[in-house]
């Protein structure tokens, strides 16, 4: 057995459960109500490593290493998404010179 | 084979033209496919020995119970028959029209025909509701683009109310088919489906609301005038000439088969509702101020006798309707070339404006009172074989549904020969100098004409297509019940 | 000679050679000159008259009473199978030789009357195309042929009389005539449904045969008769649907002689007469078509008396004598009816054309007030009017008065009241058409015209039926008179009703009933004669006459009380449906099926705040709703 993996598992499972439902819920609580579109990005990055801490813990746990490829295609994705989501957030600085999400509320009716 | 031609060859020839977008050969190359589609149902009649054909057959989604079946009947056939005679003259009337964008226009009618025949050839329910959509959807194009007057409020109001009516009729299949055992949306197999009596009667509205709205049956009426009116002139035709029967057509395939205990019970009430439409309407058209809007009235007249004599269901009212289906889009075709013929030269179709045309043009209104007599369904000519037939068909259901059909015989020739009289007839209204019939002119009408008039004095072609099928159709209907 | 039977084959001729002639017409009416158009027209007609009466001459009803002639079949539908089959029997013949016989004659009077028209040759095509459908009319062997014909006729009607098409009131006259007549067309339909549903088919040949099952009385086939009786009136211009006749002769005078006068009118006499088997079982319409006959011959005549266009007299005439022949169909005395439909068929058309004849000689003039004196003018034409005045009138022996008296006996077997309506009734008319003779020819002339002769052309066929007129009475010479009643017992091989005809009076009493009306008949005219010729009382204009007078004159104001009670009432109608109907009701209804999907939409789209964080407010709060409905929610 690898030592990372003995390394996971001499934390319980559960107290990664409290962790990532910890970080999740921070990162929620910040994408709903903060306005700085930089911090919801933020906050964003935080759900998905909650997300991902988490299934890198059950892979571990339950010796199967499917859940941390998972993870590594999760976070191909949050970049990828990051770079979309910060070039919005530069287009967006210049055009309304604001980085207020509640600026972008045109896109209705 | 045969079928995958006659559906692919308007198809590619529209894809062809929206491609190639040639302007001046457009309707050369439209008016040649419609011409070979017409000689190939042609070749299939002649081949015809009156047993049901079923050309491709093959699975596409066939867990949903969608497959691809090809096929026809002698009444399918008939239908194929009555597009593919009407689609070359649809395309013709556009070499007077000078619309914008001729190949885009004509693009979309072959579109729409394709569409339509897909309809009359589809065995399977899906398939069939599929055509049935989709071929309102190049004529939507035609409509907002070259219609008329308010054509954006119409077309939106003449959509939405259709696809109201086909909504219900997704849903039904639908509903079929998952009744169905094996999922099959075949209607083969949906024909034996025995539902409850109960389920049959609610959902006979389901299956034939989209047929009524389409027809249309009275009250669902709404729309008609006002499309008819705005629509650019190759559109009503494609609206007055084809379009309808794919209701009628559609009723006597679904509703019929599936729900019959459902007709049983209401097929009076159609009947009234459609006879009272029929009269609705000549009484309106009576005092039309516009002749295309009356001409719509007028067909919605003669709808209503032909949805009424369908639903007597014996043979001589299906016979009849389905006879009148065909010279009633000879009929309308012909009636609407010769507004647009009248509005080509006066620049009006106000019937007000009009009168003492025919002192300008005798040509011109002695092949509009020919028109006209087929309109008034005076005996030897086609109308007259579909209305007697229809008329008997309501006798032997019950002899008031005769009288108020036969009532629209005079309505007919009240609103016909008035319309006649003051766009042709009386003294002189006009100024202007303007030409006669001339050789193009003559060669659209007298081809109609003629049909008219042989098909009338020798109807037996068309009967005999029918009578088979139609036959079978009532003999299993009494079987049952 | 040729056999019947041989010949028989080749009946399709008659209506071919006029539709020949009508096709031709049509398509070269540019080019056709007025004598090549018309010559053609008479010349079709007259190759027909002249099969015609081949078929007649060689037909010998004791060896084939009724030979059926089947050319193809027309409508074939499950049970229904109808051919496009002719019927040569002695009714059928008759009427033929009357088509075209006389239609023969009144081509040859266009010929010279249409000459100066610009549309000659359309006139003479829609004048045989009226031939060809008049002839499927008689020579139909089942109902649905002879509908076509009837129809047919219909339409060649509507079309002549609106012949001069840029007067709008020709016009309106055109379509009354053709919507009247397809009223009555309602009654024919439903009669043929009815008839077709009863017994399976619609030949006339089988119906009679099976025609006997049905007791007398029944109600299926009273209401069958009754249809078939709507449709008469219609086309032989019976109350209530008489008011068309007088408007349509706003046609050509000689569409008025062949077609409103004496043939295509007759039409429903001979419906009936075909019918006859049927008929006969339902006497309710019996009773029906005879009061129906009987006010149509009084109200007719009453309104003819203060007429003062030449040819609205003759018209409201050819009404009242289609009232005698049906008052004689609902007595069951087919063959007088029958037999004045014939001798009408003469003196009718004869005064119709000499009315022509009269027009033609003052330049288009119609008002009898400005005619008189044209007697020293117009010789053949006033003596010819004189034969026919006589025999309609009934004056012995001029043929009106065989079918009259024939009719009148009839009626006084029946019952002496309509005896004596009947018979005032023909005073009515011996004094109209006196009044019209007299105020014409007699007296001097009190127009400006310069009146001339027509030409022989138009007098050739005057002499002709002058000659029919007086004769005609020997067709059906009664035993009175030495004669063997040889009309009525050939027609008695066609039809049934003939063949079961009695009549039984003495020969004292008929003596006595033909010597009273012609008595009166003759008071009548000597009191015309004080009137108009020693006198010349002439009517001015309606409104300083007495009221009853008044109201005589302006036609029972009949026209107004249709026009009150229906025409005006139907746009009305009409107008109400478009702009009540349509616009508040259905298009309402159906605009509310879009504006409320617009309605849905406007309020669906609030949720569309544009607001990112309310999106994603959303979202989660969606989840969560979700994940407590899978955790507790069952």
């Amino acid at each position: 057995m690898e030592p990372v993996v003995s390394a996971i598992r001499a934390v319980p499972l559960e107290h990664y459960v409290y962790l990532s439902f910890v970080l999740f819920s921070i990162g929620l609580a910040g994408a709903l109500f903060r306005r700085n579109t930089i911090i919801i990005l933020m906050c964003l990055e935080l759900m998905f490593n909650s997300v991902n801490l988490l299934l890198a813990a059950f892979s571990a746990h339950h010796s199967d290493p499917s859940g941390q490829v998972f993870v590594f295609f999760i976070m191909l994705v949050a970049a990828a998404e990051v770079t979309v989501g910060l070039a919005i957030l530069v287009m967006m600085k210049r055009n309304v010179d604001s980085v207020d999400v509640n600026q972008l509320n045109r896109l209705k009716w | 084979m045969e079928l995958l031609i006659l559906l692919l060859l308007p198809f590619l020839t529209a894809t062809l033209l929206m491609v190639v977008r040639p302007t001046a050969a457009a309707k050369h190359i439209a008016l040649g496919s419609t011409l070979l589609s017409l000689g190939l149902v042609l070749w299939l009649w002649y081949n015809w020995t009156g047993t049901a054909v079923v050309a491709v057959n093959a699975d596409w989604f066939p867990q949903w119970g969608m497959r691809l079946v090809l096929g026809y009947d002698g009444v399918g056939l008939l239908m194929l028959l009555l597009t593919t005679a009407v689609f070359p003259f649809i395309i013709a009337a556009g070499y007077k029209q000078n619309l914008q964008h001729p190949s885009m226009v004509n693009a979309l009618l072959l579109y729409t025909q394709t569409f339509l025949l897909g309809v009359f050839m589809a065995q399977n329910a899906f398939l069939f509701y599929i055509c049935y959509e989709l071929s309102l959807v190049p004529l939507f194009f035609l409509l907002l683009y070259w219609g008329g007057e308010r054509r954006r409020a119409i077309t939106v109001r003449f959509f939405i109310y259709t696809l109201l009516g086909g909504l219900a009729l997704l849903f039904a299949i639908a509903y079929c088919v998952v009744q169905e055992p094996t999922h099959n949306a075949d209607f083969s197999a949906l024909a034996n489906l025995a539902l409850s009596p109960d389920t049959q009667v609610w959902l006979f509205w389901a299956l034939f609301l989209a047929f009524a709205i389409k027809l249309p049956m009275f009250p669902f009426h709404s729309w008609q005038p006002d499309t008819y009116t705005m629509a650019p002139l190759q559109g009503t035709m494609v609206l007055g000439g084809v379009m309808l029967k794919m209701g009628l057509y559609g009723t006597l395939k679904f509703v019929f088969p599936i729900v019959p205990e459902g007709v049983v019970y209401w097929r009076d009430t159609v009947i009234v509702l459609s006879l009272v439409g029929a009269l609705y309407a000549g009484v309106i058209a009576f005092r039309q101020r516009d002749l295309k809007r009356l001409v719509a009235y007028s067909s919605l007249g003669h709808v209503g006798v032909l949805t009424a004599g369908l639903f007597a269901w014996n043979s001589y009212g299906v016979s009849g309707s389905l006879y009148q289906a065909f010279a009633h889009a000879v009929l309308v075709i012909g009636l609407f070339y010769i507004v647009g013929a009248v509005k080509d030269r006066t620049g009006t179709s106000e019937l007000g404006a009009m009168g003492g045309l025919k002192l300008k043009t005798p040509r011109l209104a002695a092949l509009f009172l020919l028109v006209v007599l087929n309109a008034v369904a005076l005996p030897l000519t086609q109308s007259f074989v579909g209305e007697w037939l229809m008329f008997n068909g309501l006798w032997q259901r019950d002899g008031w549904f005769a009288l108020l059909a036969v009532i629209t015989i005079v309505l007919g020739a009240i609103y016909m020969l008035y319309a006649y009289q003051r766009v042709m007839l009386g003294p002189d209204k006009w100024q202007l100098e303007m030409a006669d019939a001339d050789r193009s002119d003559h060669l659209y009408l007298v081809p109609l004409i003629a049909v008219s008039l042989v098909l009338g004095i020798h109807p037996a072609p068309i009967l005999d297509l029918v009578n088979a099928p139609v036959q079978q159709m009532i003999d299993l209907f009494t079987v049952t019940h | 000679m040729v056999s019947f039977d041989m010949l028989g084959k080749w009946c399709w001729l008659v209506p071919a050679f006029p539709l020949a002639g009508a096709l031709i017409n049509a398509a070269l009416r540019r080019k056709l000159g007025a004598n090549v158009a018309g010559g053609l027209a008479t010349l079709m007609t007259a190759l027909s008259f002249v099969v015609s009466a081949l078929l007649f001459f060689g037909h010998d009803p004791a060896v084939t009473p009724v030979k059926v002639v089947k050319l193809f079949d027309w409508i074939r539908v499950a049970g229904m199978d109808i051919g496009f089959a002719f019927q040569l029997d002695a009714l059928s013949l008759t009427m033929m030789m009357i088509v075209t016989g006389i239609g023969t004659l009144i081509h040859l009077y266009s010929v010279g009357y249409m000459h100066d028209d610009k549309r000659v040759a359309s006139f003479f095509a829609m004048l045989n195309l009226f031939t060809f459908a008049m002839l499927l009319l008689v020579m139909g062997s089942n109902y649905v042929i002879t509908f076509i014909g009837w129809e047919g006729v219909g339409l060649c009607s509507y079309l002549l009389i609106g012949f001069w098409y840029t007067n709008p009131e020709y016009n309106y006259a055109a379509r009354k005539a053709f919507v009247m007549n397809r009223i009555g067309d309602v009654g024919v339909v439903l009669a043929l449904c009815l008839l077709f549903s009863l017994f399976g088919t619609l030949d006339y040949t089988s119906i009679m045969d099976q025609a006997s099952g049905f007791g007398a009385g029944n109600p299926l086939i009273v209401g069958a008769t009754l249809l078939l009786f709507v449709g008469a009136m219609g086309k032989s211009a019976q109350i209530p649907l008489f008011t068309w006749l007088p408007d349509a002769m706003a046609g050509p005078t000689p569409v008025s002689a062949l077609i409103h006068a004496a043939t295509m009118v007759t039409a429903g006499i001979f419906l009936v007469v075909r019918s006859s088997v049927l008929f006969e079982l339902a006497p309710f319409t019996q009773d029906v078509v005879l009061y129906v006959g009987v006010g149509t011959a009084l109200l007719a005549a009453s309104i003819g008396l203060f007429q003062n266009d030449i040819k609205k007299v003759l018209a409201y005439s050819t009404v009242s004598q289609l009232g005698y022949m049906f008052a004689a169909l609902g007595l069951g005395a087919y063959s007088a009816g029958m037999f004045h439909v014939t001798t009408h068929a003469f003196f009718k058309a004869l005064l119709f054309l000499g009315a022509g004849s009269v027009i033609h000689a003052l330049g288009g003039e119609q008002d009898i007030r400005k005619m008189g004196g044209l007697k020293g003018v117009t010789k053949i034409t006033h003596w010819t009017f004189l034969a026919g005045t006589l025999a309609i009138s009934g004056i012995f022996p001029f043929s009106g008065f065989f079918s009259k008296d024939s009719i009148l006996a009839n009626a006084f077997a029946h019952s002496p009241v309509v005896y004596a309506l009947l018979l005032l009734g023909a005073l009515m008319t011996a004094f109209y058409m006196f009044r019209l003779l007299f105020l014409t020819f007699w007296g001097s002339y009190r127009g400006t015209a310069h009146p001339h002769e027509s030409p022989l052309v138009i007098t050739l066929p005057l002499m002709v039926l002058a000659v029919l007129s007086v004769l005609g009475g020997l067709l059906n010479l009664p035993h009175l008179f030495g004669g063997h009643e040889a009309m009525k017992h050939y027609l008695a091989t066609a039809a049934e009703g003939i063949h079961n005809e009695s009549l039984h009076l003495s020969a004292s009493t008929e003596w006595i009933l033909m010597g009273l009306s012609t008595g009166l008949v003759v008071l009548t005219i000597v009191y015309a004669y004080g009137l108009f010729v020693k006198k010349t009382t002439l009517d001015g204009a309606p409104a300083q006459m007495p009221a009853l007078k008044r109201l005589i004159a302006e036609k029972w104001r009949i026209d107004e009380l249709y026009a009150f009670l229906f025409e005006k009432p139907y746009g009305w109608l009409s107008t109400q449906f478009a702009r009540v109907g349509e616009d508040r009701i259905f298009v309402p209804l159906m605009n509310g099926v879009g504006n409320l999907t617009l309605r849905a939409g406007k309020v669906a789209r609030r949720l569309q705040t544009g607001n990112a964080s309310f999106y994603l407010f959303a979202m989660v709060a969606g989840i969560i709703v979700f994940l407590l409905i899978t955790l507790y929610g069952g």
